[in-house]
């Protein structure tokens, strides 16, 4: 590591400490820390709650860095398969009668083909070109699939009323059945990719065309296939993202969109191209927002301010993201 | 030479005419037709509300054309979609007023854009009667080209606050997006909470896209609110009453403004739907309501779209009723003369009466109600009250 590097890294430390005590420490002086059983109840509730849904996101965001780190391009149509998950999540339940979980057995090849598909008619002609065209393309592939979703469901929410309960923890602690669920499902989602990608053969390939393409393709690598299995996996990723959203959240064909924003914030904030990061980004983003809205007066209204001012301090001490991957 | 002269003043005045010049407006549509116009949100987040407003429209127009038209000119419907974006209405207004030149503006959707669309047809000096927008500081800024026939944002939790008080609340919490609507509905129940003897212990803004609201709710029921008023939307809405039933926080009361009120809420959140409170500007229901005309009109839209209008669609209604009968009041479709008929006329419609104060403002009533057995069943005010409210709401584990 370089010195400049480790200098970064102590800095952040320091930042990350100090933008998590700052809601204490705003808390306490507008009096809404108490310290007492009942608040600390809340406080480990949020917190619980920020990780439940930081692994979601995180998920969503493991999709998309995973076609940046091989392709060098940004897919703005994220958000849309995921969409494009709660959807076909919700036909098959209101419809079909298939158990939400269930059908992320049937739902899952679909998005797969689908981001073959994409790849072929579509990012193939992007690889390489300057990251304006991947952009561009998939945004334009985005809003079809906005317009073609409000054709066939109209713009009305839609929701899936599945496992409403609650899990009681402790006496002071609560969560909800379905985040449980959900927060099961995409670390055992994200841990089977991640192992893919780290142990199997064909995993390792990925990484390697990621790292350089060129020397993969010298090294008897199929790049061109790569880069399906790359894209249709990231495809399967966001629908089963938004298999989790359907139970979760209320959706229509627009919604989307707010999830690649947050899942790009979150690969900017983990490290472009960067699975572990990926994670760590969600669960503190998660966090974070929960924290703030938990102690800072009229603080709901802030949480935009503070993950978003986290990203972008985050970014000044350290270009590369919280993991810090080197550009080029 | 001269029959050439004669000719070509004969066909300058035949020009003139088809022209329209001898109709008395600065219309010129060939065909005897007229341009009616707006943008309303078709897509972005008020496409579902605003949807059910393009639906009254269409069947308004094709009613009227039906009938033979707008004072016998044959309507041509130009609606444009603003995709529930404030600066892409504001365009699409100076277009449909400057290069379009339509004859008659319609509304858009949503207090905030009627707000920015207001200054637009202010400067041209057109008028229109918005059936989208209940904020009243819309009202409060001397425009006179702007006229509202819904009721204002501040009594859409009036009902709710009633029935708090009637089931001896003391203390609650008002939470709402931020955005101009569900700030004046706030500040609406904040009021409403005043005059009743409510403590409010906790007052709450959240962005708009916020999802997560575990730790808000945490925090209203360490502030010890016994009742929850929620200026939201579906999303939001929903969002919360999950996560109240997630973290098994109970509440003798919760409302919410928008909601509770769009078609498919009950059904898409089932048992999570049941006993929440929603404000409704006007329900399907004549024998209830009994304004003249409703049940055929509620007739009619069924028919045609295959559900029964909700209050969106009835106020787009109502408000194209108005205006019709303005129209007819000014026979012709002089802009000024519109605006004085509006401004004073008094027209019974499918939506109640119409008839707008100094500000251009409609003291419309609108009605409480509570989802039931997956039903929506007023219960305030008294004179319209299907049936008894069922408060305080039952603890989460007995719904």
């Amino acid at each position: 590591m370089e010195r400049s590097d480790v200098r970064s890294l102590y800095l952040l430390a320091a930042f990350l400490v100090c933008a998590y005590a700052m809601p204490f420490l705003v808390g306490a002086w507008a009096g809404t820390v108490r310290l007492d059983e009942r608040w600390l109840g809340n406080l480990a509730t949020v917190v619980v709650g920020g990780i439940m849904q930081g692994g979601v996101y995180a998920m969503f965001a493991l999709g998309l860095t995973l076609i940046f780190g091989v392709m060098r391009i940004i897919n703005a149509a994220h958000g849309e398969m995921v969409m494009m998950g709660a959807y076909l999540t919700w036909v098959a339940f209101f419809y079909l009668g298939v158990d939400p979980l269930l059908s992320i057995v049937l739902t899952l090849p679909i998005a797969f083909v689908f981001g073959v598909v994409v790849q072929k008619l579509l990012l193939d002609a992007a690889v390489g070109a300057p990251e304006l065209t991947g952009l561009l393309i998939t945004f334009g592939l985005g809003l079809a699939m906005i317009y073609t979703a409000e054709l066939i469901f109209t713009t009305d929410f839609r929701t899936i009323p599945y496992a409403p309960g609650t899990v009681q923890l402790t006496s002071a602690i609560a969560v909800g059945q379905n985040r449980v669920i959900s927060f099961v499902l995409a670390v055992a989602i994200s841990t089977a990719v991640y192992l893919f990608l780290k142990l199997s053969r064909l995993g390792k390939a990925v990484r390697a065309t990621a790292l350089n393409a060129e020397v993969a393709m010298v090294c008897g690598i199929d790049v061109r296939r790569i880069y399906l299995i790359t894209t249709g996996l990231a495809a399967a990723l966001a629908v089963a993202g938004g298999a989790l959203v359907s139970i979760q959240f209320g959706f229509n064909p627009e919604t989307g969109v707010l999830y690649t924003l947050q899942a790009f914030a979150i690969i900017v904030l983990g490290g472009r191209g960067h699975y572990v990061g990926a994670l760590i980004g969600g669960l503190m983003l998660a966090v974070l927002e929960n924290l703030v809205s938990l102690m800072v007066p009229n603080g709901t209204a802030m949480v935009e301010l503070a993950a978003y001012g986290l990203m972008i301090s985050v970014l000044l001490i350290r270009p590369g993201g919280l993991m810090g991957v080197k550009e080029g | 030479m001269k029959t050439a002269a004669i000719l070509a003043f004969a066909g300058a005045l035949a020009a003139l005419f088809v022209l329209g010049v001898g109709t008395g407006w600065a219309g010129h549509r060939p065909n005897n037709e007229v341009l009616v116009g707006g943008a309303i949100s078709q897509t972005g987040q008020y496409a579902e509300p605003a949807g059910r407003q393009v639906y009254s429209i269409k069947l308004w127009v094709d009613e009227v054309n039906a009938r033979g038209g707008l004072l016998g000119h044959t309507i041509v419907l130009r609606l444009l979609d603003d995709k529930s974006d404030i600066q892409t209405s504001i365009k699409l207004y100076e277009k449909l007023i400057t290069e379009d030149k339509v004859d008659l503006l319609l509304a858009p959707y949503s207090s905030g854009i009627t707000e920015a669309v207001a200054n637009v047809n202010e400067r041209y000096k057109m008028p229109f009667l918005a059936y989208g927008a209940s904020s009243t500081p819309i009202w409060e800024k001397g425009r006179r080209y702007i006229f509202n026939i819904v009721a204002v944002a501040e009594d859409y939790q009036k009902g709710a606050v009633h029935l708090a008080r009637q089931i001896g609340v003391t203390k609650a919490a008002i939470i709402g997006q931020d955005s101009l609507f569900p700030r004046q509905a706030g500040k609406g129940a904040k009021d409403w909470c005043k005059k009743l003897g409510i403590d409010v212990v906790l007052e709450e803004n959240y962005p708009t896209k916020q999802t997560d609201f575990t730790a808000l709710l945490q925090k209203i029921k360490a502030a010890d609110a016994e009742a929850v008023f929620s200026n939201s939307y579906f999303a939001d809405s929903a969002a919360q009453l999950r996560q109240m039933r997630e973290l098994n926080l109970n509440f003798k009361l919760y409302s919410s403004t928008i909601g509770p009120s769009l078609p498919n809420f009950p059904e898409q959140l089932g048992a999570t739907a049941e006993y929440v409170l929603g404000f409704s500007q006007w329900e399907p229901l004549p024998k209830v309501l009994g304004h003249p005309g409703m049940q055929e009109y509620i007739e009619r839209y069924e028919k045609r779209f295959g559900e029964k209008p909700n209050y969106h669609a009835g106020g787009a209604y109502g408000a194209l009723q108005v205006t019709e009968a303005a129209l007819k009041k000014v026979g012709s479709f002089d802009n000024e003369k519109l605006r004085d008929a509006l401004a004073t006329t008094e027209v019974q419609t499918i939506y109640g009466r119409y008839k707008v104060d100094a500000r251009g403002m409609n003291s419309h009533e609108g009605l409480t109600f509570q989802v039931l057995r997956g039903q929506r069943r007023v219960v305030w005010p008294e004179k319209w009250a299907e049936t008894r409210a069922e408060l305080p709401t039952p603890e989460w584990s007995k719904r």
